[in-house]
């Protein structure tokens, strides 16, 4: 067989081990520079039912708002751009549009507009912009990055009112997107609220699903650990366990099935039950740190269980994975991270990005 | 208008009389997630009196184009020919011709498929997928046909249909693949029926093992399809620079994009004296 069949498209995963009440830690940052997620999955073993706590805090959660085909310069308008864009909590993605086909926009809390535009679009735009890292052969695609907290970006700059007529005139780009902003004790949404009943829009709770995994067998792990040894296993099998797990795939390896083969990596040991626990939605940031707050508390009192997992999924589409670095979707575009978090408020990160994608931090 | 993006298509579905199975499988193209689709009708030419189909109108076959999975806009579908020749003669660039969006040919023989990279007026080479390919890929006519924009087209469903088949397919296509190192290459269904395909990422997949890398393979279904499309339209023009149209119902013209294009080079040079 040729080689080249054989080889596996790249993929990065970068794992690092640390402890929460370690000053040095970093986990809060990678967190933060995660933008766009669209999923989070917590596994809690022996656990029967969510505990209300860390129910509590998903209720808190922000909602979201999908608004159709909504012009990207309206986010620019004076108001809305001193309001809402710049006010440090605000992120808004094009929904259905793909990155590998469409022109793909996102605002980032830091108040930067990211556009990943192909070549027609990018050459009516006439914006500033790069040639997108992972092109093939010939430039397709171009990525404009704006900083709109920049000096010359302030409403009447010249700069400022070349990019309003770029998007308002020569490319009027517009598409539906996904939007959730963490309200501030000064900003009650107001000037969001204006922009959008302007269009059509639905406002979204996220979805929490929970499912109960009966007898499973699950890997030992060791905080101290972290490459896996005869005694605990490895980052790259515990993460296909989760994932199994997550998808409902029997682990069992039964003579009579047909449809897996899969195997619980060594050494596991049998979990009576344990706690599978879902949410969906436009999720960002600041809600997911305070859940791992939360989660860090789940061993005050004393469990059965050593061990949580909480994974967070960021969307294929994003153009963006953690900070501005660039993502691209070549076969899947999957960028996530993973907390295992230990009784000892040790914790081992785990941040993972598919082909088209820049190293996680 | 042209598409811009680099969408999926599949550029070889085959012409059935059967009305219903046609829309069947431009229906199952559009749930795929293809943008663009064409409908192959096939010139044999080895008989004595070669007649050359007419493309069937589109508003025929749909009142309304299905719609693209996860899109709101509906599918494009094209008219394509495909002469199948076996001596030079039989590609003869006619006004019938000119009906369809894309020609392509079929070379049975070295000779012709020299002619067809390095002269003939088409869109698409095909790469015999049935059979051993009876010659072999030379460099100089291959690299004209990339120079001169001309695709080589592999046809993935016999592949699928037979395992002999696959045999020859990935054989030539390796074959190919040699000469002209991922360059020019796109990948379509040829299918019959709405089973026969597959979905725009899983053919780049397939695309491997016919030697494509990942990137090229991608671009086979994508990028490359789209400079095939964007060719065909340009055949129909005065070297690709003059095209008339019907005058078109509401404002945007092709004179509005020529301004646009005007104002955008002082602009930008603007933008870099301010820094």
């Amino acid at each position: 067989m040729s080689p080249e069949l054989e080889r596996c498209s790249r993929n990065l995963l970068i794992c690092e081990k640390s402890n929460f009440r370690d000053e040095r830690a970093r986990y809060d940052i990678h967190v933060s520079k995660h933008f766009f997620n669209y999923k989070l999955s917590m596994v809690i073993p022996e656990c029967a039912s969510l505990p209300a706590c860390i129910a509590g805090v998903i209720q808190t959660f922000s909602s979201y708002y999908r608004v159709r085909d909504l012009p990207v310069y309206k986010f620019l308008q004076e108001d809305i751009l001193q309001k809402v864009v710049k006010n440090g909590h605000f992120y808004a993605l094009s929904y259905n549009t793909r990155i590998d086909e469409d022109n793909t926009i996102a605002f980032l809390p830091s108040g930067h507009l990211i556009m990943s535009v192909n070549k027609d679009t990018y050459e009516q735009l006439g914006l500033e912009g790069k040639p997108s890292q992972y092109t093939h052969r010939k430039v397709q695609r171009y990525v404009v990055n704006v900083d709109l907290t920049d000096k010359s970006m302030t409403p009447g700059a010249k700069t400022y009112q070349r990019l309003i007529t770029s998007l308002k005139e020569w490319v009027p780009l517009k598409s539906d997107f996904l939007i959730s902003m963490k309200m501030t004790a000064e900003d009650d949404g107001g000037a969001l609220q204006t922009l959008l009943s302007q269009y059509s829009f639905e406002e979204y709770r996220p979805t929490l699903q929970t499912h109960t995994l009966k007898e499973t067998p699950c890997p030992s792990l060791h905080s101290s650990n972290l490459h896996g040894d005869e005694k605990s296993c490895d980052a790259h099998r515990f993460l296909e366990w989760l994932g199994a797990v997550s998808m409902d795939i029997s682990c069992n390896n039964e003579a009579s099935s047909f449809l897996s083969t899969y195997v619980c990596p060594e050494p596991w040991s049998s979990m009576s039950q344990g706690l599978l626990c879902t949410v969906t939605g436009f999720l960002i940031p600041e809600d997911i740190h305070s859940l791992l707050l939360e989660l860090r508390h789940y061993f005050d009192q004393p469990k059965f269980t050593s061990w949580l997992s909480i994974t967070v999924h960021g969307f294929a589409d994003s153009p963006v994975s953690w900070g501005m670095t660039e993502h691209g979707f070549l076969k899947g575009g999957e960028n996530f991270y993973n907390f295992v978090c230990f009784e000892n408020q040790d914790y081992w990160l785990h941040m993972a990005t598919g082909s088209h994608d820049g190293c996680p931090p | 208008m042209v598409c811009k993006m680099a969408m999926f298509m599949d550029l070889n579905i085959s012409f059935t009389k059967d009305k219903k199975t046609l829309q069947n499988i431009i229906e199952t193209a559009a749930h795929l997630g293809y943008s663009t689709v064409a409908i192959n009708y096939t010139l044999e030419s080895q008989q004595k009196k070669p007649e050359i189909p007419k493309p069937a109108s589109i508003s025929d076959l749909f009142d309304k184009l299905p719609v693209v999975q996860g899109r709101s806009r509906p599918i494009k579908v094209l008219n394509r020919l495909t002469v199948v020749a076996t001596d030079p003669s039989h590609f003869r660039p006619t006004s019938e011709y000119k009906l369809f969006d894309l020609v392509a040919v079929h070379p049975k023989t070295e000779k012709i498929f020299h002619a067809a990279c390095m002269t003939f007026e088409a869109d698409i080479i095909c790469v015999t997928v049935t059979e051993k390919q009876p010659f072999h890929f030379k460099r100089a006519p291959v690299n004209g046909a990339i120079d001169r924009g001309v695709f080589f087209e592999i046809i993935y469903t016999p592949a699928i249909r037979d395992s002999t088949m696959r045999r020859y397919t990935i054989g030539n296509s390796l074959g190919l693949m040699e000469t002209c190192k991922g360059k020019g290459v796109i990948l379509s269904s040829g299918a019959e029926k709405p089973l026969e395909l597959r979905g725009p990422y899983d053919i780049a997949n397939l695309g491997i093992l016919f030697g494509l890398s990942e990137g090229d393979a991608k671009a086979a279904v994508s990028t490359n399809c789209r400079s095939v499309v964007l060719g065909g339209e340009t055949r129909t023009t005065a070297f690709g620079i003059i095209h008339t149209v019907k005058k078109p119902p509401s404002a945007p013209t092709p004179s509005d994009k020529d301004e646009s294009g005007e104002t955008d080079n002082p602009a930008s040079k603007r933008a870099k004296m301010e820094q």
